[in-house]
This record gives structure tokens, C-alpha cells and sequence, in this order.
């Protein structure tokens, strides 16, 4: 039973390889940022359906918060638009292992350094060890 | 040029992760929708403004562009909905090597295909001895993040 949240789990990055091959294409028909654009405003539009709905949050505490909580769009536009500009370039496969190695190094990083409200984790040898090798397979495939 | 935009794309990856950890915290408070709600929201108010001044000219071609393009935006929504779904199940650390996995192999066979208008890249020998060494790191990072949380929970014990 429980198996079945592990393929929805990997489904889920399925979607987000699908999902940068198809704004790449959407880049070459009206633009880079016009493709991040499109992102994140049907998104918005989306997102603000589903919370009307489902939202149980509170959507108020945004004044409250401090300002650094409030970045997760710009990071996340950045991120799109570099993917928009890159897959073109070097093709899906590099551009998301590449994506991952970031993802690694950074989040080794913020928790060896309790950076962004995370608990504060020395960081393990396996950790070192594994990134090492996603750095080597990336150089692999590159 | 090619090196360039590969570390380009690392600090893409290092981006999202500190996206992560600074919507985590935002969440915490106000809840996974909002979160992802204000993310979308505040990215959409940079990125019109952005356009308009830097902008190819061609947004209005969106009305011609193929309903497949036009789709993507539904992925990105369910993978927000897939890993809502996840988590909760089989914990953060299973379910984001889970999608990494999915992540990397789907990105290999789009290449593999030339799907969506993109390049022929073959899934040769090279690839399938990168995407080995990918799953044995994986499985590397689990067991380090598994004895990690064990020595968490024992010094809350301790603490306790």
C-alpha cells in the first residue's frame, strides 16, 4: 500500500522533467521570460482556485513574516527562466542532473550552516561521498 | 560556452533548494497552498514587469501556441500536488530521492526520443554508467539522512 506514495513521489519528478522540455518549447515559440511569465501567472490563477477551495492556511500571515519568506518567487523565477534558456542548449538529461548536483550542494550547505530557519546538521561523509559522484556522473554525461 | 551554462544551471539547482528550505519556513506558518500561492504570485508580479521592459515581443504568439506547450504549467502544479500527497506518507527525504530518480531518468529519456521539439541525444553506455553512479549516490544520501534523523531523535530522547 505504501508503495504506491513512492511512484507518486517519482511521478511527481517526471512532471518537473516534462514539465522543463515543454517551457522550453513554449520559449522558442514566444520568448524566454514570456514562457516564466506564463508560468507563474496560470499558476497563480490555479493556485488562488485551489485555495478559495482547499485553502486551511493562513494566507495573512504574509504581512507578518519576515521579508526573507517572501523570495520564494523571485528564486523560483530565476530558476525557471535558467532552465527555459539551458534545455535548449544541452538537452533535458543534463540540465536536470545538473539542477540536482545545485540541489544537493545547496541543501548540504543550509543545514550544515542552519541557514533559512533549518535545523542546524553537521554534515555526513555519505553526503560528501554521494555528491562527489553526482558531480563525476554529470562530468560523464557532459 | 557549454561549461558555462552547466554551472549556470548548477546555481538554477542551488536556487530551487534554497527555494525550498525559505518556502519550508513561510509554510510552516501559513501552510503548503499559500506558500506555493504567494511563490506563484510574487514570481508572476516580477516576471510582468520584467517582460514588458526586456521582454522578445512575442507574448502575444501565446495564443497561437500549441495547447501541449500551453499543458506544462499543469505538471508543475502536480508535482506540487504529488509531493503534497507523498511526504506525509513515506517523509521528505524518501519522497524528494524518489522524484529525483524520476526526474533524471524521465530527463533521459525525453533526450533519448528528441520529444518536444527538442535534440536527439542517444542513451548510450556513457549515460547508463552516469545514471548508475546517480542511484548509487542516491541510495548513499539515504543512508546518510536515515542515520542522520536517528541521531536527531536520540538526542531529543536524551533531551527528554
Amino acid at each position: 500500500m505504501k508503495s504506491i506514495f513512492y511512484v507518486l513521489a517519482f511521478l511527481a519528478g517526471v512532471a518537473l522533467s516534462l514539465e522543463g522540455a515543454m517551457y522550453a518549447s513554449l520559449g522558442e515559440t514566444i520568448g524566454k521570460l514570456e514562457s516564466s511569465l506564463y508560468n507563474f501567472a496560470v499558476g497563480t490563477i490555479i493556485l488562488g482556485v485551489a485555495l478559495l477551495f482547499f485553502g486551511k492556511g493562513k494566507l495573512s500571515y504574509t504581512k507578518e513574516a519576515p521579508k526573507w519568506q517572501l523570495t520564494g518567487g523571485l528564486l523560483g523565477l530565476i530558476y525557471l527562466t535558467i532552465l527555459v534558456v539551458g534545455i535548449p542548449l544541452i538537452g533535458v538529461g543534463m540540465a536536470m542532473s545538473s539542477v540536482v548536483v545545485g540541489q544537493l550542494i545547496m541543501s548540504m550547505v543550509i543545514e550544515h550552516n542552519g541557514w533559512l530557519g533549518s535545523p542546524k546538521v553537521t554534515v555526513r561523509k555519505e553526503k560528501i561521498i554521494a555528491v562527489g559522484l553526482m558531480i563525476v556522473s554529470l562530468f560523464l554525461i557532459y | 560556452m557549454s561549461i558555462l551554462l552547466l554551472l549556470v544551471t548548477v546555481i538554477g539547482g542551488a536556487l530551487l533548494s534554497a527555494q525550498s528550505s525559505v518556502n519550508g519556513a513561510f509554510s510552516r506558518k501559513a501552510g503548503t497552498l499559500e506558500s506555493a500561492f504567494l511563490t506563484f504570485i510574487t514570481g508572476a508580479m516580477m516576471l510582468f514587469l520584467l517582460v514588458l521592459f526586456f521582454g522578445s515581443g512575442k507574448i502575444l504568439s501565446i495564443l497561437d501556441a500549441p495547447v501541449w506547450q500551453l499543458s506544462a504549467v499543469w505538471l508543475g502544479v502536480g508535482y506540487l500536488f504529488l509531493t503534497i500527497l507523498a511526504v506525509p506518507k513515506i517523509g521528505v527525504i524518501a519522497a524528494n530521492l524518489a522524484a529525483i530518480i524520476g526526474q533524471l531518468s524521465m530527463g533521459m529519456v525525453i533526450d533519448h526520443f528528441g520529444w518536444f521539439e527538442g535534440a536527439v541525444i542517444p542513451f548510450d553506455t556513457k549515460r547508463l554508467i552516469a545514471l548508475i553512479l546517480m542511484v548509487v549516490a542516491l541510495r548513499l544520501l539515504y543512508v546518510g539522512n536515515v542515520k542522520q534523523q536517528r541521531e536527531k531523535e536520540m538526542l531529543e530522547t536524551k533531551a527528554s
